[in-house]
C-alpha cells in the first residue's frame, strides 16, 4: 500500500472541480463531428423517408395502460418511431465515443486528485444535457412534417428525451465496458434498430405483442403516442423508460468507478 | 513488489528506494517490465503483493501521452489545476515556457505534434510540483533543444529536493543519474559505479538511433 500526502487547503483553488469537469465533459461530448452531421442531416432525411414510406394509411397501435387499440395515421406514427430510432443511435454513439476516448484521461484526473463522484456527477449531467438538447432538436424538426398540437408535441418531446437519456446511458455503459470501438457501435446500432422498429406496427408482425414491454423504447413510445394521438399522459410508462436509463447509467457509472480508481491511499 | 500477467511473472520482488533530491534511472530491455513497475509505483496498476511507501506528493508521467484530444493546452492546465486544487496556473505557465511550447496554448491536443503532446504530458505530471516524480520515457519525441531543456528542468527539481525516477532505454548520459537500476528477471539490480561508461548506450539505443 502506498501513502500519499494530501495537499491541505489554505489558498483557495483557482478552479472549482465540478463546474470545470462539467464544462470540459460537455466540450468532449459535443466535439464529435460525425454525430453533429448525423444530427443535422440524418434526422430530417430519416423523417422524410419514413413518412414517404409509410404514407398516411391508418395503423392500429395498442395502448398497454388502458388496453385500448388506437387507429392512428401511419405516417405520423412512423415519424415518432423514426425520431426514437434516430435518437437512440445518435445519442448512444456520441456518448459511447466520448466516454471511451476519455477513459484513460479520466483515470489520470482521478489520480491527480479529482473525486470520482465529482467526475461521475459532471459526466451524468453532461450526458443528460446533451440528450435533452438533441431530443429537443429532433422534436422541433418533426414539426416540419407534423404538428400534433402543443400537448401532443410535449408528449413527443417527453418520449424523445427519455429515449435519448436511455441510449445516452447505454452509450456510457458500453463506453466503459466493451474493448473495441466496433463492438460498441454494433451494439448501439443493432440495439437501437431492434428496439425502436419493433415498436412500430408498420409491417411488423411483433407489433402490439406483449413482448414489446421488455424493450427500452416501449415506455417512451407508449408515452409519445398516447400523448400525441389520444391526449393521455402515461406517466408510468415514461417512468419505465427512465428506469431503463437509470439502470444503464448505474451499471456504467459503477464500472467507471472501478476502472478509474486509484490504488493509492492516503496515510 | 510482485506482479504477474497470467503465468508470466513480470516483477519478482523488485525493490527500489529513492531519496529526496535523488535521480534514478530504471533500465531494462523491451518487455522487462519497466512500465509495469512504474504503473505499480504510481498506483495505476494493482500488484500481486508488495508495498509502496511514498512520502509527499507524487507525479506520474505515463509513456504514451494521456491527454484529451478535444481540449486545448490551456484547458488541460485548468482541468488539472482543479484536480490538484491549485490556487493559480503559475507553475503550469512556467513549465510551458521552460519546455518551449507557449505558442500552442490555444491549440487542441489532438492537433499537436507527438513531441508537443509529450511536453503537455510532462507538464501535467509536474503541475502540482510533486515531491516524487515517476517519468516513463519522458523525452520520447523531443528534439535536441527540448531534450536539453528537459534536463535543465530536472536539475532544478533535484536542487529543490525532488526525488525522480526515470524509465528509459536511453542511458546515453549515465553521469546525469545518481543511480542506475537494471530491471532483469523481475528484479532491480543497482549498477555499480565502476561499470558505468560515460557516453555508453544500451542495446536498445543502437536499434532506435
Amino acid at each position: 500500500m502506498s501513502a500519499i500526502e494530501l495537499r491541505s487547503g489554505g489558498t483557495p483553488a483557482a478552479y472549482r472541480p465540478f463546474p470545470t469537469a462539467l464544462k470540459f465533459s460537455l466540450r468532449n461530448q459535443t466535439r464529435n463531428r460525425l454525430a453533429a452531421i448525423l444530427l443535422v442531416a440524418f434526422v430530417p432525411i430519416w423523417y422524410l423517408l419514413m413518412i414517404a414510406m409509410a404514407g398516411h394509411k391508418p395503423l392500429n397501435f395498442r395502448m398497454y395502460a388502458t388496453g385500448r387499440m388506437l387507429s392512428v395515421d401511419g405516417g405520423h406514427l412512423s415519424l415518432i418511431s423514426a425520431g426514437l430510432n434516430a435518437l437512440s443511435m445518435i445519442v448512444g454513439f456520441t456518448v459511447f465515443d466520448a466516454i471511451r476516448k476519455t477513459l484513460r484521461f479520466d483515470r489520470r484526473l482521478v489520480f491527480a486528485g479529482y473525486r470520482q463522484s465529482t467526475l461521475i456527477a459532471a459526466k451524468t449531467l453532461a450526458t443528460a444535457t446533451i440528450a435533452a438538447g438533441v431530443a429537443a432538436y429532433a422534436a422541433l424538426v418533426m414539426l416540419v412534417f407534423w404538428r400534433p398540437g402543443p400537448a401532443g408535441w410535449l408528449a413527443v418531446l417527453g418520449g424523445y428525451t427519455v429515449i435519448a437519456l436511455t441510449y445516452g446511458a447505454f452509450g456510457l455503459l458500453l463506453g466503459v465496458l466493451v474493448k473495441g470501438d466496433l463492438e460498441g457501435f454494433f451494439l448501439i446500432i443493432m440495439g437501437g434498430l431492434f428496439d425502436t422498429f419493433l415498436q412500430n406496427p408498420l409491417g411488423n408482425p411483433l407489433a402490439n405483442k406483449p413482448i414489446l414491454e421488455y424493450f427500452p423504447s416501449f415506455g417512451p413510445m407508449q408515452f409519445a403516442v398516447s400523448g400525441s394521438f389520444a391526449h393521455t399522459a402515461l406517466w408510468g410508462h415514461l417512468a419505465l423508460g427512465l428506469a431503463w436509463a437509470t439502470a444503464f447509467a448505474l451499471g456504467g457509472l459503477i464500472i467507471f468507478r472501478i476502472r478509474t480508481r486509484s490504488r493509492t491511499h492516503p496515510r | 513488489m510482485h506482479k504477474s500477467y497470467g503465468r508470466h511473472q513480470v516483477l519478482r520482488g523488485a525493490d527500489l528506494t529513492v531519496d529526496p533530491g535523488q535521480l534514478v534511472a530504471v533500465v531494462g530491455e523491451n518487455g522487462a517490465g519497466k512500465s509495469t513497475l512504474l504503473k505499480a509505483l504510481a498506483g495505476t496498476l494493482a500488484t500481486d503483493s508488495g508495498r509502496i511507501e511514498v512520502s509527499g506528493t507524487l507525479g506520474y508521467c505515463p509513456q504514451d501521452p494521456v491527454v484529451s484530444d478535444n481540449l486545448t493546452v490551456d484547458q488541460h492546465l485548468r482541468y488539472f489545476a482543479a484536480a490538484h486544487h491549485l490556487p493559480d496556473l503559475r507553475r503550469g505557465n512556467e513549465l510551458i515556457d521552460r519546455l518551449g511550447y507557449a505558442q500552442y496554448r490555444h491549440q487542441a491536443a489532438g492537433a499537436l505534434s507527438g513531441g508537443t503532446r509529450q511536453k503537455l504530458n510532462l507538464t501535467l505530471a509536474l503541475l502540482h510540483d510533486p515531491d516524487l516524480l515517476l517519468l516513463d520515457e519522458p523525452y520520447q519525441g523531443f528534439d535536441w533543444d527540448t531534450y536539453l531543456r528537459f534536463w535543465d528542468l530536472v536539475s532544478d527539481l533535484r536542487a529543490r529536493g525532488k526525488a525522480i525516477v526515470i524509465i528509459t532505454h536511453l542511458v546515453f548520459e549515465q553521469d546525469r543519474f545518481d543511480q542506475l537500476a537494471d530491471l532483469t528477471s523481475g528484479r532491480l539490480t543497482p549498477r555499480p559505479a565502476n561499470l558505468r561508461q560515460p557516453g555508453q548506450t544500451t542495446e536498445d539505443d543502437h536499434v532506435r538511433h
